[in-house]
């Protein structure tokens, strides 16, 4: 009996030919992607390109099966794709060790796949794939699971909600007064330990900036200019970084006098616990007379340490930071790199994780709150989010079920299923397909690709020729990208410019917002495509629209569709195909903090979004998110923790 | 002594354990003792039929570290293999199934021991003698009828829990077989529902702590006002309701009555235009006043009488004794956990401290009621303890044999329902894939008018459904062979119950589970 006799008889032979000639993307191959390749593979998918940006890690193995401990530290697209490849050679394999963002997957290269799967753990990376799958118009599979939880979705343009169409929470950040100056809780301290000192000692300390908000307000500029002072007082200590007395240094710096300075500002503890400064020599003498033993402290890292513990572990994983960053020096010195090398945080690191461990509960033993042990302090430092070869192997085997139904075309039919661990009825939770949001930022938009003589084309081509001549748009109207506005109204210094000197490339997206009052049309995203020789005649145009139209005959003859009025008649209504209507409430995933702290969703207007969503203003692009696929996460991936990565 | 650290020569620093830092993912759902407990496990698969649902269960199992693996199967490789299961390759054709799976199942995880064995004929009994030999047996259908009997003979024997799996085409099953009982104690329930805060039934120093904070409630100034902890505000307007009505409030329209009262007092004179202690009091309201009715549950575990072999049990020993306690107090153990709420941070640990404490006490007093169980000697305090936190989420899974239902009774109940979902474009029933699967339990390749003799000959009067026969040419026209997918996604799913019942973590199902992969849809019944 040939290979392939299982799938040709329950497949039968029109789907067991379009799976044959299918051309698959994944993105990610962590978890389930590793799953899911086993079964793309075994289901016979002809073609499979894999793209994932991370390397192998040795807490992978529990659950990565093309991995193994041999392959820690090689590229995982590329491990998974050979692993793959000796189970069916007739699969044409492709891997990318790159990272999906980069342009070399432009909007083209998407077109070229049947179907996309995302195997992803972060919310950026996502968001990017999502966008890229509207653009292209090519379907999409979306999945992610945490412990034992997990979900399913098929994204179609136009067809079903995108990934977008329901708002995602944010990651948390913390006020910069509340991390520097009144920590409440365990989290507080640990991003003090990791964001702040960390990064300060061993870092370019410009890292801080993403989970703490340093924005001013007249009640909090005289503290942040006092913390200033502190940050560069604490450089010039970093100088005695290599010395027998760099730890005392630094310990009485931050653990001492700045406790003591911020204990003087009696107002800030009217109302709260003043914080109680240690000091060095003392502790270090409890910490000898108590014969600890440095070793078995840092081996346990389950329990909770007392404060001559975290004393003894802060002193000595201070110092193996040390030691590295002064051989990184000499190594660079020595190759004339004129990178500044840097240590940053890395959950698997154990240097790392050990300092921000001490550092931190010395901190939470100051201000009087509880301590916690170092186990705990990775997953809340480090965004950890739990991650098992079950959920994995349940959600991977549902993706490859709906993309029967996406190669037949039966959008439809497509489910959006949660699994439903512990309901005692069900394991699964299947919801019908849900529209598309037609307020979606993302996805409820008009998009075009322009075709463009970056040689020539100014910005006030796009805007009086283009967009108000060749669309009809009016006086009111914006234009922005990733780096942020370029055109309004009240913002016309750039019209003069070219488009290659806003640093508008070929691939990139500019998104048009429109502010006419009455009847305004959706947003419009435009994909910027390079012409490879000069126009002859006008320097941009586009290549998806509809040609011109007579737009002095009427007026809302425009290519781009008008946003529909509100109130929309156009409500979902609830789905009651499981008779209980709630079948996201099952499965809806907690924080994995563990700090209880709350999450809020950031409603933001329509338009802001808009603009954040094609890749976002300046943080958003500086954090570029890692396509990778280490640890497979759903909706609330982010959520109430604090970035890593 | 960091003296004598710098004397020692190296200092090899160790963090956590390679072991440690490859399972970091999981320990964090299941913590070492579960990780303990699926290290000590030996899993024996008896793999028949085309054999991939058990392959794939098994690699779950393997990939968060079981101790061991045996594999029995009296296949051999062929072509049709390499096309479906995923732990074999071109080198194997021709060899003992079992043999080469377990070769590449032992590369994903060099912790696990396993063996595999090509079975002669007959050869089961050979295997299932010792019977500390497995934690756990795994079989797949369709498997030879004196096999079956072996197994279950066995099974209800030694008092494993078996676990079966049967995948045929779009469809498949699992099902888990648990002798007599089987009590589990680390439920993990969601923190949200183990809020337990005696708020009708407060002890003395509860009551005094609270009376303390809110002595001279509308006198105090604005910051200690809006930082009385919730706990106290609602004690404190509790007792001003009893005093007036001459009970707690206790109808729906008294708790709202009584929220109302708690809303009015609200300060509203502040620059939020409220405070956030008393919105966290108002909110509680409905959730913890209230007297926490003994759960249905645990109930069970109360009334039932377990088998003589179990009764010494360290579960039943503490059991009985919290029945006791529950007997004396009516109420269980107090959990001792307070959530998270706006206070001082003084005052919160305070009111953390007090809760403990009477946790602590209320521990105690169970230990000593244990302590008087001739085997109670030995039990460990910590496991009582556990016990305790936990009483109001123990749960008992009965084995099949308990309270038994009909196939027929569950068809004709499942058609039943289907008429009314006829009506509504409801979903169907998935019962029909079970009859339809079972009836090929010992034959791969059935015809249609087959199978539905089969099922007619164990469940009469229900052949005649539609729905079920359509079901069962479906299962004909699969002819027994596995979809990679769908076995792996079911051994996805049996896996995953699995490690629930070998770590007794977890509620695991009750205790058949049907998976339709035409339409991605998942039912248990208790077969």
């Amino acid at each position: 009996m040939p290979r392939d006799y299982s799938n040709h008889k329950s497949l039968g032979l029109p789907l067991n030919t379009m799976v044959k000639e299918a051309r698959i993307l994944m993105v990610g191959a962590g978890g389930i992607g590793c799953e899911l390749l086993k079964n793309l593979v075994l289901t016979g998918f002809g073609e499979i390109h894999i793209v994932d940006l991370d390397t192998i890690d040795l807490s992978n193995l529990n659950r990565q099966f093309l991995f193994r401990h041999e392959h820690i530290k090689k590229s995982k697209a590329l491990v998974a794709k050979e692993a793959a490849h000796q189970f069916n050679p007739k699969v044409k394999l492709e891997a990318h060790h790159a990272n999906i963002k980069d342009s070399e997957f432009n909007v083209d290269w998407f077109k070229g796949f049947t179907m996309v799967f995302n195997a992803l753990d972060n919310l950026e990376a996502r968001r990017h794939v999502n966008k890229m799958c509207l653009a292209a118009d090519v379907p999409l599979i979306e999945s992610g699971t945490t412990g034992f939880n997990g979900q399913v979705q098929v994204i179609k343009k136009g067809v079903t909600a995108c990934y977008d169409c329901s708002v995602k929470e944010t990651p948390k950040t913390f006020p910069v007064c509340t991390i520097r100056s009144t920590p409440s809780q365990p989290i507080h301290c640990i991003v003090w330990g990791k964001s702040y000192l960390l990064s300060e000692i061993f870092g370019t300390s410009e890292d801080e900036s993403k989970e703490m908000d340093h924005s001013e307000d007249s009640e909090n500029a005289m503290e942040i200019e006092k913390l200033r002072q502190e940050s560069q007082a604490l450089k010039k200590i970093k100088e005695a970084m290599g010395t027998s007395e760099f730890p005392q240094l630094l310990f009485d710096k931050v653990y001492k006098d700045d406790i003591v300075r911020l204990r003087s500002m009696e107002d800030m503890w009217k109302t709260r616990r003043p914080p109680e400064a240690l000091d060095y020599a003392t502790v270090l003498k409890t910490a000898e007379e108590s014969a600890l033993v440095k070793e078995d402290v840092i081996k346990d890292g389950q329990r909770i340490w007392n404060l001559e513990e975290n004393l003894l572990v802060f002193k000595d994983s201070l110092e193996r930071l040390s030691a590295r960053l002064q051989a990184e020096k000499e190594k660079a010195a020595a190759t004339a790199d004129s990178a500044e090398p840097v240590i940053t945080f890395d959950k698997d690191d154990e240097d790392t994780l050990d300092f921000v461990a001490a550092s931190s509960n010395l901190r939470s033993l100051i201000f009087g709150i509880e301590c916690k042990s170092r186990f705990d302090i990775k997953q809340m430092a480090g965004n950890i989010i739990p991650a098992i070869a079950t959920t994995n192997a349940i959600v991977a085997g549902l993706c490859v079920l709906e993309s029967f139904k996406v190669l037949k075309g039966e959008y439809l039919n497509t489910k959006e299923i949660f699994l439903s661990p512990f309901a005692p009825e069900r394991l699964l939770n299947p919801d019908r397909m849900r529209r598309p949001n037609p307020d979606c930022p993302v996805c409820s938009v008009a998009q075009t690709r322009v075709l463009v003589d970056m040689t020539r084309a100014t910005l006030n081509d796009l805007v009086e020729d283009f967009l108000r001549m060749e669309l009809g748009y009016g006086e009111e109207f914006s234009v922005s990208n990733e780096a942020g506005l370029l055109y309004d109204p009240d913002e016309t210094d750039n019209l003069s410019k070219k488009l290659s000197e806003l640093g508008i490339e070929g691939d990139s997206f500019l998104t048009v917002i429109d502010d006419n009052d009455t009847n305004p049309r959706v947003n419009l995203v435009l994909n910027i495509q390079e012409s490879k020789s000069p126009l002859d005649d006008i320097p941009i145009k586009a290549l998806d629209l509809r040609p011109k139209v007579d737009l002095d005959a009427d007026f809302s003859l425009s290519p781009i569709p008008r946003r529909p009025s509100k109130p929309k008649d156009e409500v979902e209504p609830v789905d009651i195909t499981n008779g209980n209507g709630n079948g996201h409430d099952n499965s809806t995933p907690t924080a994995t903090n563990g700090n209880g702290t709350v999450v809020e969703n950031k409603t933001s207007s329509l338009k802001r979004q808009a603009v954040e969503n094609l890749g976002g203003p300046e943080k958003r692009a500086k954090n570029a998110a890692k396509a990778s696929a280490d640890d497979d996460v759903i909706l609330v991936d982010d959520d109430g923790s604090i970035l890593i990565d | 002594m960091t003296e004598v650290v710098a004397d020692q020569t190296p200092p090899i620093l160790k963090g956590p354990s390679d072991k440690e830092k490859k399972y970091d993912r999981q320990l964090r759902l299941w913590g070492g003792q579960g990780q303990q407990a699926l290290e000590n496990a030996h899993i024996l698969l008896v793999n028949s039929g085309s054999g991939v649902v058990g392959i794939e269960t098994l690699k779950n199992l393997v990939l968060p570290g079981i101790g061991k693996f045996t594999i029995l199967d009296t296949e051999t490789v062929s072509e049709t293999d390499l096309g479906v299961n995923f732990f074999l390759d071109e080198d194997c054709l021709g060899q003992p199934r079992a043999e080469a799976c377990t070769a590449l199942l032992r590369e994903l995880n060099p912790d696990v021991e396993g063996e595999g064995h090509l079975l002669e004929k007959d050869g089961l009994s050979g295997y299932l003698q010792d019977h500390h030999l497995y934690t756990l047996i795994l079989f797949s259908y369709p498997i030879d009828p004196t096999s079956l009997s072996r197994i279950e003979e066995y099974g209800k024997k030694h008092r494993i829990p078996l676990v079966s799996m049967h995948s045929s085409g779009f469809y498949s099953y699992f099902r888990i077989i648990l002798p007599g009982s089987f009590p589990i104690v680390d439920t993990h329930p969601d923190s949200t529902a183990t809020t337990d805060l005696r708020l009708l039934t407060p002890w003395p120093e509860l009551s005094q702590f609270a009376a303390g904070l809110t002595k001279d409630i509308d006198s105090l100034d604005a910051h200690a006002h809006g930082h009385i902890p919730y706990i106290a505000i609602l004690l404190h307007y509790l007792k001003i309701w009893k005093d007036e009505n001459g009970s707690f409030p206790s109808t729906y329209k008294e708790k709202t009555l009584f929220r109302e009262k708690v809303s009015s007092a609200m300060r509203t004179d502040t620059p939020e235009g409220g405070e956030e202690n008393f919105e966290e009091a108002i909110a509680a309201v409905l959730k913890t006043v209230s007297v926490p009715a003994l759960p249905g549950s645990v109930k069970e575990v109360f009334d039932y009488e377990p088998a003589e072999i179990d009764a010494d049990s360290n579960f039943w020993i503490i059991a009985k004794a919290v029945k006791a306690f529950y007997a004396q107090h009516n109420q269980l153990p107090l959990p001792g956990s307070v959530p998270d709420m706006k206070a001082q941070s003084t005052t919160y640990v305070q009111l953390q401290n007090i809760y403990k404490a009477k946790a602590r006490q209320d521990v105690a007093e169970v230990i000593k009621m244990v302590r008087t169980h001739p085997h109670g000697k030995e039990i460990d305090a910590g496991e009582v303890e556990t016990f305790c936190k936990n009483a109001a989420f123990i749960k008992l899974i009965r084995g099949p044999d308990a309270s038994p239902q009909s196939l027929g009774e569950i068809a004709r109940k499942e058609f039943r329902s289907d008429e009314e979902a006829a009506a509504w474009g409801g979903p169907l029933s998935l019962f029909p894939i079970y009859l339809a699967l079972r009836a090929t339990s010992h034959e791969s390749s059935m015809m249609v008018a087959d199978i539905l003799s089969e099922v007619d000959a164990s469940i009469p009067d229900v052949t005649s459904n539609e729905h079920l026969k359509k079901v069962v040419e479906e299962v004909a026209r699969a002819q027994g062979g596995e979809l990679h997918n769908i076995s792996s996604l079911t051994g996805g799913m049996t896996s995953q119950e699995i490690i629930k019942i070998i770590t007794k973590q977890y509620i695991p199902i009750d205790n058949t589970c049907v998976f339709d992969g035409i339409t991605s849809r998942a039912q248990i019944f208790r077969t």
